[in-house]
């Protein structure tokens, strides 16, 4: 593998709140053209490390670069390249879908024509253009979830980070959003997606980094991971999760 | 980008009915518990019944000048109906306006109005034939002015016309703009009015509840995530900040704009002039109150301890800026009242409406407001750095 395959590079990554260290020495790579399972359990920093990724939250110490670029010192240039899709349902709710992922690609930089002709298009990708003009806050959850990914795609990015984009919908929606996942990547996107449910991170992921305790414990294609306890066509990912994880409860 | 911004926030504004409905009904609220106070102080009104012979131009033209005046309601009469409620006690005064009159004013003859009177006329008949005469001397005193230019230029080559659009253009602008003006004020008082100095107070009391509007906006927005979503776009800090600004300071104005104009309208507490003198004041305060609450809502973590922080802040503000009573010019209560914006936007706008001063003679109100505006959104937009991205 050549660096130049290598898309995104966090290289010791830290991030400490009121003395609690939420990341702590997190390195890992991210292929171009990949899509990379961040998993954890609840607290494990999974989303502090989203952050500082996506430009949002500054490192204490570490660094990241995307398409070449640093996240500390070249923040814009990073930000042209990623699309950010959050873990709440970030968007206005008095306002349609259509005029959501219009004001957020203006945000992006994008012109008003280009604003209007990629929220179209977007739209249909997830499957709502018959629905671009009415108010999110009549959308059900798996909609909001696909205009919250669908506004994440306004810059025709080259990086998109995907934090739990499935929580609380159901099957029909969940296999929408891999089916549009799967085909971005197989555009040439890069993604970073972060979840809960195993199977989804087996089927979706072609490698995976657990995390625990801000660490990275683990890295690996999920079929490697299942390898190192068992029989990987035995072996389930969520037998891998308890195992590195342990049993107990998380907050 | 920071225009999308307000664009956004005042698109919200307006789509939110609830909110819309209240922002419009509180200033008219406000207003009406101000005219319920204020709005009968005003002074003498009486109908005058006038008797008009002539039917002239001047004769008209007297009639409508007295109509015009706030103080006077003309109720015209014919000569027998005059005398009929003369009789029988249920007018005490008439004016009449004797045939020839306006023949007479333009030729420069004097030609007097005839009082028609029970007795005396009443307190109230004195006052208006007080105020007929004023108005009749004024116009008698135009004529008279009218006459020495038209015969001063009657040789010349220039047009009569012209001359007299030229009399009467001056004269209209008398009248508007009078070089002597009136300032009502009580014995062993020489402070404003107190609705002179209550008007701007609770004007400014209005504007700081936007301070509440500054704070929300941004806890709201990290609330329902947008925030940090706008934080992984191309919009920076100051960006994102000067479009909050914009998008409070504009709705801080809407409820300013609804309460400024009834006041003017219904307590004729000024002229033109001063409406768009108070409402530059106005600016500068929403200005200043919308980035303290830009302050408040980078610090705060939720929407009750933006909403908190932001009435101490205005109660403060409020209760030791001057908004219900005269702080003095000495003592530890000015001190403290020269550390709040409300005092120094106080007294700029009573100075405005009272003392008959200019704007351009607030540059210390105005300095004030405009730099608290700056500092503010300075401090905003650096703690907003540190708190949300430990930059």
């Amino acid at each position: 593998m050549t660096a130049a395959q290598d898309f995104l590079t966090a290289s010791s990554l830290h991030k400490a709140f009121d003395g609690a260290q939420a990341v702590d020495g997190v390195s890992f790579t991210i292929r171009q053209g990949e899509i990379f399972g961040l998993l954890g359990p609840n607290g494990a920093g999974k989303t502090t490390t989203i952050r500082m990724l996506s430009t949002v939250l500054q490192a204490d110490a570490g660094d990241v670069t995307i398409g070449g670029f640093s996240v500390g010192r070249q923040g814009d240039e990073v930000r042209r390249l990623i699309g950010v899709c959050p873990q709440e349902l970030a968007l206005y709710p008095e306002l349609s879908a259509s005029d959501n992922m219009i004001f957020f690609g203006r945000m992006a930089g994008l012109s008003g024509r280009e604003a209007k002709a990629a929220a179209r298009q977007n739209l249909e990708t997830v499957g709502l253009a018959d629905r671009a003009k009415d108010k999110v806050d009549k959308f059900s959850g798996g909609m909001k979830r696909r205009v919250n990914i669908a506004i994440a795609l306004m810059n025709r990015p080259r990086m998109l980070f995907l934090d739990e984009p499935t929580v609380g919908i159901d099957p029909q929606s969940r296999n929408h959003i891999f089916e549009t996942v799967e085909s971005l990547r197989d555009g040439g996107m890069t993604v970073l997606y972060t979840t809960h449910y195993m199977e989804e991170a087996d089927r979706l992921c072609d490698r995976i980094g657990i995390m625990d305790h801000g660490r990275l414990i683990s890295l690996g294609a999920p079929r490697e991971l299942k390898a190192r306890i068992g029989d990987p066509d035995q072996v389930t990912l969520e037998s891998v999760f308890l195992d590195l994880t342990g049993r107990s409860l998380r907050d | 980008m920071p225009l999308h911004i307000a664009l956004l926030e005042l698109k919200l504004y307006v789509l939110d009915r609830g909110e819309l409905a209240l922002s419009i009904a509180l200033p008219i609220a406000l207003f009406a518990l101000m005219y319920g106070a204020f709005g009968g102080e005003s002074s003498f009104s009486a109908t005058a019944d006038i008797v008009d012979l002539d039917g002239g131009a001047h004769a008209r033209a007297l009639i409508q000048r007295l109509d015009s005046l706030d103080e006077i309601t003309v109720r015209e009469r014919a000569p027998q109906d005059a005398n009929a409620a003369l009789e029988r006690s249920a007018i005490t005064m008439a004016v009449v306006i004797p045939d020839g009159f306006s023949q007479s004013l333009d030729s420069g003859a004097p030609q007097p109005l005839l009082f028609r009177q029970r007795g005396s006329g009443g307190d109230t008949g004195q006052i208006v034939a007080g105020i007929v005469r004023a108005v009749a001397q004024r116009m008698s005193g135009e004529a008279q002015l009218r006459g020495t230019v038209l015969d001063a230029t009657s040789g010349s080559n220039i047009e009569r016309a012209d001359v007299e659009r030229a009399i009467a253009e001056t004269l209209e602008r008398v009248r508007q703009n009078p070089p002597i003006r009136v300032v009502e004020r009580a014995v062993h008082d020489e402070r404003p009015s107190a609705l002179d100095r209550l008007v701007p107070g609770l004007l400014v009391m209005f504007l700081m509840f936007s301070i509440t509007l500054g704070a929300q906006t941004l806890v709201e927005e990290r609330r329902i995530g947008t925030l940090e979503r706008l934080m992984t776009t191309r919009l920076t800090v100051t960006k994102l900040f000067i479009g909050k600004f914009l998008s409070a300071a504009l709705r801080a104005m809407f409820q300013a704009v609804i309460l400024l104009t009834l006041a003017f309208a219904a307590l004729r507490i000024g002229g033109l002039v001063d409406y768009a003198e108070l409402l530059a004041l106005s600016v500068c305060v929403a200005a200043a109150v919308s980035a303290i609450g830009l302050v408040i809502g980078a610090l705060a973590r939720t929407r009750d301890q933006a909403v908190w922080a932001a009435v101490v802040f205005t109660m403060f503000m409020t209760v030791f800026g001057g908004t219900f009573f005269d702080v003095g010019a000495d003592g530890p209560l000015a001190t403290l009242a020269r550390l709040t914006i409300t005092r120094y936007a106080i007294e700029s706008m009573s100075a405005v409406l009272s003392a008959g001063e200019s704007l351009a003679q607030q540059g210390v109100g105005i300095l004030a407001l405009g730099g608290v505006a700056a500092v503010a959104l300075t401090i905003a937009r650096a703690l907003f750095r540190v708190t949300e991205t430990g930059r």
